[in-house]
């Protein structure tokens, strides 16, 4: 009865503190765009005061059920797959989810967006939509092939045992060390996920007006500015989880998650965009040759 | 499909009845409201191009937590910088009640103020503030981006303190403003967005909502219709 009430707790608790870290990555993301370019770059809470100005608009404009539920999709997809994924101190149920599960869950925003967007029936949202799929696409290959490497590598699926291995065993047998081919491919299909810059093709600001966001507006908006917290969280932590040996405690933990997230965001600023089909060609190339190099190594 | 859409109904209620709580909490939205304003700017004339430096490097905006954004729906601050020829007023007006409330119009350079040097022109609206409501105008030929920021941080202010209710304006005098753009723009004019039904939803009627030019309107209104689906 206590094992279920704690993970009870632990499924809300660890979303809510995905959240407030997400918050924080939103921030250093956009003070190092602002470093970068040589200006000073928001206050503090400036994120937590877009979402609460956004869920605060007076008038909200609907497209239908199907946008409201699109939005909760997407959020819910992440807020699940937060549930799966281990912080120092709090397991969830990542041990009976495993690695598979979690690959799925991070697919569901995407799908939820579509969804969402398909409704708003403007042609910039549907381009949008499609070239967030073409990039899903492109980089859920060498994503799949960097999981099944890792999973193949500890012999388990289990994200859990997974970080056990590598805080045993110490640096040397971290993900990075031990398979430095999966960690380059997974860092490459990590900033895609993401979405940043030389991989930006489904926001595209000044061509596509924004793509899927363009009839979002109010709470709508806000529901995305929340997913993206849970994006830079998760993907981030998943690569923590992976390669880089987990949280010992939340200092090392944060400091990692943040870390790979700032070299990241530090490529972004520098590049400008690329096509979709450039994309998908990359994408295909490198990371996929990468990964299967790096399959090769870990299975002789 | 059209009446499925009409079926949402999101509820407001309104200010007054609301416990001592909730008005601490009107407190913090408000706060978040100025601090946080994205801004659509329709860049018609010179002002625009004192906005780069406002927005870039030199003066950053972005620490006063004003950032562009690019479509009507996200934003919150719709930027004229310039003269508002009546053409480009249409799409103004169009891009205004797409716009979520609350929402504030800035007028730029002395042209939206009072026509400036296109005072004599034929095919120049004169005054923004007839034709939509105006929380704040930034006069100069062309102001300055400390100018500009000057203006913004005023607005802020009256954002935070809730002087700057422009916009319930236009749904409470509708019929005045809708008659200033019926002389422009001839009374068969329309846009896609129901002001009056908006303003009904979310109890925003005043005694001056409805007039003679909602009248004509109504008379004039041609039903939207869905855009045929072609592959």
């Amino acid at each position: 009865m206590n094992d279920t009430l704690a993970i009870i707790l632990e499924a809300i608790l660890m979303p809510i503190v995905a959240f407030i870290v997400g918050l924080f990555m939103v921030l250093m993301v956009r003070k190092l765009a602002a470093k970068l370019q040589r200006r000073v770059g928001p206050p503090l809470l400036q994120p937590l005061y877009d979402i609460i100005k956004l869920y605060g608009k007076q008038t909200q404009i609907s497209h239908g059920l199907i946008h409201d539920i699109g939005i909760i999709m997407a959020v819910g997809g992440y807020v699940a797959a937060e549930a799966l994924l281990p912080v120092p101190g709090m397991d969830g149920i990542a041990a009976q989810g495993g690695l598979i599960t979690l690959a799925y869950l991070t697919m569901v925003p995407s799908l939820g967006l579509a969804l969402g967007v398909g409704q708003c029936a403007n042609p910039n949202g549907s381009i949008g939509i499609s070239r967030a799929l073409t990039a899903m696409l492109a980089y859920d290959i060498p994503y799949i092939i960097v999981i099944f490497g890792v999973a193949w590598h500890f012999s388990s699926t289990n994200l859990v045992e997974i970080i056990a291995v590598q805080q045993a065993g110490g640096i040397e047998t971290w993900g990075i060390a031990q398979m430095p081919l999966l960690a380059i491919a997974g860092l490459i299909t990590m900033h895609a996920m993401l979405g940043k810059q030389p991989f930006e093709i489904y926001v595209a600001p000044a061509e596509i007006a924004t793509g899927p966001m363009v009839e979002m507006g109010g709470k709508y908006l806000g529901g995305l500015f929340v997913m993206q917290c849970f994006q830079l969280y998760t993907v981030s932590v998943i690569y923590v989880s992976l390669f880089l040996g987990g949280g010992e405690n939340w200092i090392t933990f944060l400091l990692k998650a943040f870390g790979v997230l700032a070299i990241v965001v530090s490529i972004a600023y520098l590049f400008p965009r690329y096509r979709t089909d450039d994309l998908v060609r990359l994408m295909w190339k490198w990371p996929v040759m990468l990964g299967l190099l790096g399959i090769a190594f870990v299975m002789n | 499909m059209v009446n499925q859409l009409k079926n949402i109904e999101i509820e407001t209620r309104p200010a007054e009845s609301r416990n001592p709580f909730a008005r601490v909490f009107d407190e913090i939205v408000r706060f978040c409201q100025s601090r946080s304003m994205f801004m659509l700017h329709y860049c018609t004339g010179c002002g625009a191009i004192e906005l780069p430096p406002a927005m870039t490097s030199r003066f950053d905006m972005e620490r006063l937590g004003i950032q562009p954004m690019v479509t009507p729906r996200q934003a919150d601050i719709l930027l004229i910088t310039g003269y508002v020829s009546i053409k480009t007023l249409k799409r103004v007006i169009l891009t205004y009640e797409q716009m979520g409330s609350p929402k504030y119009v800035i007028g730029i350079c002395s042209c939206t103020v009072n026509g400036g040097m296109y005072w004599q022109s034929y095919a120049t609206a004169k005054k923004l503030d007839e034709y939509l409501p105006v929380d704040m105008y930034i006069a100069g030929c062309m102001p300055r981006p400390e100018a500009v920021i000057t203006g913004l941080r005023e607005l802020m202010e009256n954002i935070r303190t809730g002087k700057a209710d422009a916009w319930k304006q236009y749904y409470k005098n509708y019929d005045y403003y809708l008659g200033n753009q019926q002389h422009l723009f001839g009374n068969n004019w329309q846009t896609p967005t129901d002001v009056i039904g908006e303003a009904e939803h979310y109890r925003l009627m005043g005694p001056n909502t409805l007039g003679e030019h909602t009248r004509i309107l109504q008379q004039v209104q041609q039903p939207l219709e869905a855009m045929e689906m072609k592959i």
